[in-house]
């Protein structure tokens, strides 16, 4: 082992041991947990609102007794064909007296309990419709125009003329579209990982800074060494933090997968292949955009100064994600090879190629080129950091003017 | 050479350091002892110069042989002392395991045996420097370079760290240190360099430093009287009951002589070599008015 990896890695292990021995990386590796706490009460809290107002709801139909058993025979025949999101709020059937049917149907949207937000009545042949304003009358009507067809038909209420059977076709290729999706499903989960994780590398060397270690680290160390073992320390860190979750939510999957089915996972490059083709990209990533971040970093001389700094940030990190991700949905575009090559977006663009096109060797050239991009990133902002902190070495004007 | 913002810290510094001797770089507050350290160890680079570091001339390849104790203390304080050592030395390429042991035993030979274990925030300052120190040297480099070392130890600390400097330079060390405190470096320098103005001043051993005033004499005449003033040289003083001078370049016979002759007769005689403080004083001194005159 080289004397620069050597030292590279005993940086990285001091870092990895110094986030990971202390009680404020389990409240880190948590983090998540409250997250899905909370928004899970969130969602239940919003479902149950939901789920009562929607009970409450009603739409109407104002009907003779003979129409009766056939209106509630269409509403349950068109209501399965609706998923359950879309539903329209339950049918009540309010039987016919007298014609005032009109009066009747304004009354009942008067009322606060239940609401009804539709009410038809009328004969089925010409049937009208009171509604709220904003609510879509669709429904009711179809609903009438299927009662009447059945109706006249003479065919009776729960009655089945048709039995279908069916099979299930299994699928081998996978469609462009699911394609697509596995793709910017990469992209979003690759930036999503790197923004929650790599940001931090932007306080990395606030300590060292702050105690004067930088001294003995740079004494000891080509400040290369340092930055690389502290990028890896900080990759460590997040590896630990995707090993904890991606095994709970291994766990997960495999606990409902009986009654939750998975989105189907379609790759160009076989899933095997894509799942370490995205563990890859996310190492090149971590590293690409944490070796930026902690290059800014770097030069800032006060935490305010960090804090000010995660602003562009992240914006250059959404930036990178928005470009992947429009690469994503347009796989062989200009704009695709431009995200594929640009050094900072390659490792987003790059996964979801692997979902689009099925050839490995992009891949190896990729990830050469993106560890190329490490090293010279790496390269310029010790540099910089040599230069602009230690005040190493002639400053920049005078050293461009010397190159000259 | 070495210019902050174009400001000149270190003007032109040539040091040559002897294998197996502790050598002093000395020099008033803002002198560029430090920059000269930072240039050497290759923690800066220089604007313009020549530098070779255990014959080396980029200094990265020899880090493994270097130890180093920086002017600004640095330690990670929420590590255990034993780990700081093993990690210093893991950085100079002493595995950890190796690294661990030995520290254990040199804090234990340091009297600091009851706090491996301890972390540095707990430490008071003089404990985590001597910690620091440790770690410098705890793959026991062959050049020692330590910078402003006795800083903020108390006396009795200051006396550890003597000893420690002479048993590295026993085992066979280069020790290279900077310091303003002159009594340090006249208890343990071989050679020094002084420094200042970012020049080098001065380059020989604490004697040749002490060699460039003349000696001083304390005289005591017989008779007590102050008469014997008039046979004695200009910047005689009299204490009323001994005369202070600076011994002339003749030597001290010929006024010796007379002033027997006038009957003054000697009671008291002693003569001596000033140390290095002024010599150190006098040295940047002149290198101050020096500089005066060469920018008038």
């Amino acid at each position: 082992m080289s004397a620069f990896t050597r030292q590279a890695l005993v940086v990285a292990r001091r870092d990895f041991t110094a986030v990971v021995a202390t009680p404020t990386f389990l409240l880190f590796l948590l983090a998540p947990l409250f997250m899905i706490l909370m928004s899970l009460l969130g969602l239940t809290g919003a479902a149950q609102i939901a789920d009562t107002s929607q009970d409450k709801m009603r739409i109407g139909i104002i009907a003779a007794p003979t129409d009766g058993p056939f209106l509630v025979d269409a509403d349950a025949r068109l209501r399965t064909m609706l998923p359950r999101e879309i539903q329209p709020p339950k049918l009540d059937l309010i039987p016919e007296h007298g014609t005032n049917g009109a009066a009747v149907a304004q009354a009942l949207l008067a009322q606060p309990d239940p609401n009804f937000v539709a009410i038809l009545y009328g004969p089925l042949e010409k049937p009208t419709i009171l509604k709220e304003d904003g609510r879509r009358s669709t429904y009711l009507a179809t609903l009438a125009e299927q009662a009447l067809r059945d109706r006249k038909a003479g065919i009776a209420p729960g009655t089945l003329l048709s039995h279908a059977q069916t099979t299930d076709r299994k699928v081998t290729t996978a469609s462009a579209s699911s394609k697509h999706a596995t793709g910017y499903a990469a992209v979003f989960g690759i930036f999503f990982l790197t923004l929650l994780l790599a940001g931090q590398s932007v306080g990395m060397l606030a300590e060292e800074k702050s105690n004067k270690v930088i001294e003995i680290l740079a004494a000891a160390a080509p400040l290369e060494a340092v930055f690389l073992g502290k990028l890896i320390g900080m990759f460590g860190v997040a590896l630990l933090f995707v090993s904890f979750w991606a095994g709970l939510a291994g766990v997960a999957i495999a606990l409902s997968a009986s009654f939750i089915p998975l989105p189907p996972i379609a790759a160009a490059v076989g899933l095997p292949a894509f799942l370490l083709l995205c563990a890859l990209y996310f190492t090149m990533a971590f590293m690409l955009l944490g070796a930026i971040f902690l290059g800014v970093g770097t030069q800032a001389s006060t935490m305010r100064e960090i804090q000010m700094m995660s602003l562009p940030i992240t914006i250059f990190q959404v930036a990178m994600f928005g470009l992947s991700s429009a690469a994503a949905g347009a796989p062989e575009s200009g704009l695709a090879r431009f995200a594929e090559i640009f050094p900072f977006s390659s490792p987003f663009a790059m996964a979801a190629r692997a979902a689009n096109e099925p050839e490995i060797w992009p891949h190896l050239v990729a990830l050469g080129w993106q560890g190329l991009w490490v090293a010279i990133t790496i390269w310029i902002t010790a540099g910089l950091f040599r230069r602009g902190v230690l005040k190493s070495g002639p400053g920049l004007l005078s050293f461009l003017r010397r190159k000259r | 050479m070495k210019t902050f913002g174009g400001t000149p810290a270190v003007r032109g510094v040539s040091l040559s350091v002897p294998q197996g001797m502790i050598y002093g770089v000395l020099g008033p507050n803002g002198a560029g002892k430090t920059t000269t350290l930072r240039m050497v160890l290759g923690i800066i680079d220089p604007d313009a110069g020549e530098r070779a570091l255990l014959g080396h001339a980029d200094p990265r390849k020899v880090s493994h042989r270097v130890g180093y104790l920086p002017e600004e203390r640095g330690l990670y304080p929420a590590m255990k002392a034993r780990e700081a050592i093993a990690f210093m030395g893991a950085l100079r390429g002493l595995d950890w395991a190796t690294g661990r042991k030995r520290a254990g035993e040199m804090m234990e030979a340091s009297g600091l045996g009851y706090a491996v274990d301890r972390k540095i925030r707990q430490m008071s300052k003089g404990m985590a420097q001597l910690v620091q120190l440790l770690g410098s040297i705890v793959h026991q480099p062959e050049l020692i370079v330590l910078d402003e070392p006795f800083s903020g130890l108390d006396p009795v600390n200051q006396e550890h760290l003597e000893a420690l400097v002479r048993s590295e330079r026993d085992r066979g060390a280069t020790i290279l240190f900077s310091t303003h405190v002159m009594s340090h470096a006249e208890r343990l320098c071989e050679r020094i360099a002084v420094i200042a103005g970012g020049q080098r001043r001065f380059e020989g051993t604490v004697d040749d430093a002490r060699g460039l005033l003349p000696m001083q004499a304390q005289y005591v005449p017989c008779d007590r009287g102050a008469e014997a003033g008039a046979l004695l040289p200009a910047d005689a003083r009299f204490d009323g009951r001994a005369w202070r001078f600076t011994v002339p370049d003749g030597g001290a016979e010929p006024m010796l002589l007379s002033l027997i002759s006038a009957g003054h007769g000697i009671a008291g005689l002693s003569m001596q070599r000033p140390g290095l403080h002024d010599a150190f004083v006098r040295i940047v001194s002149d290198a101050k008015r020096a500089d005066a005159e060469a920018q008038a």
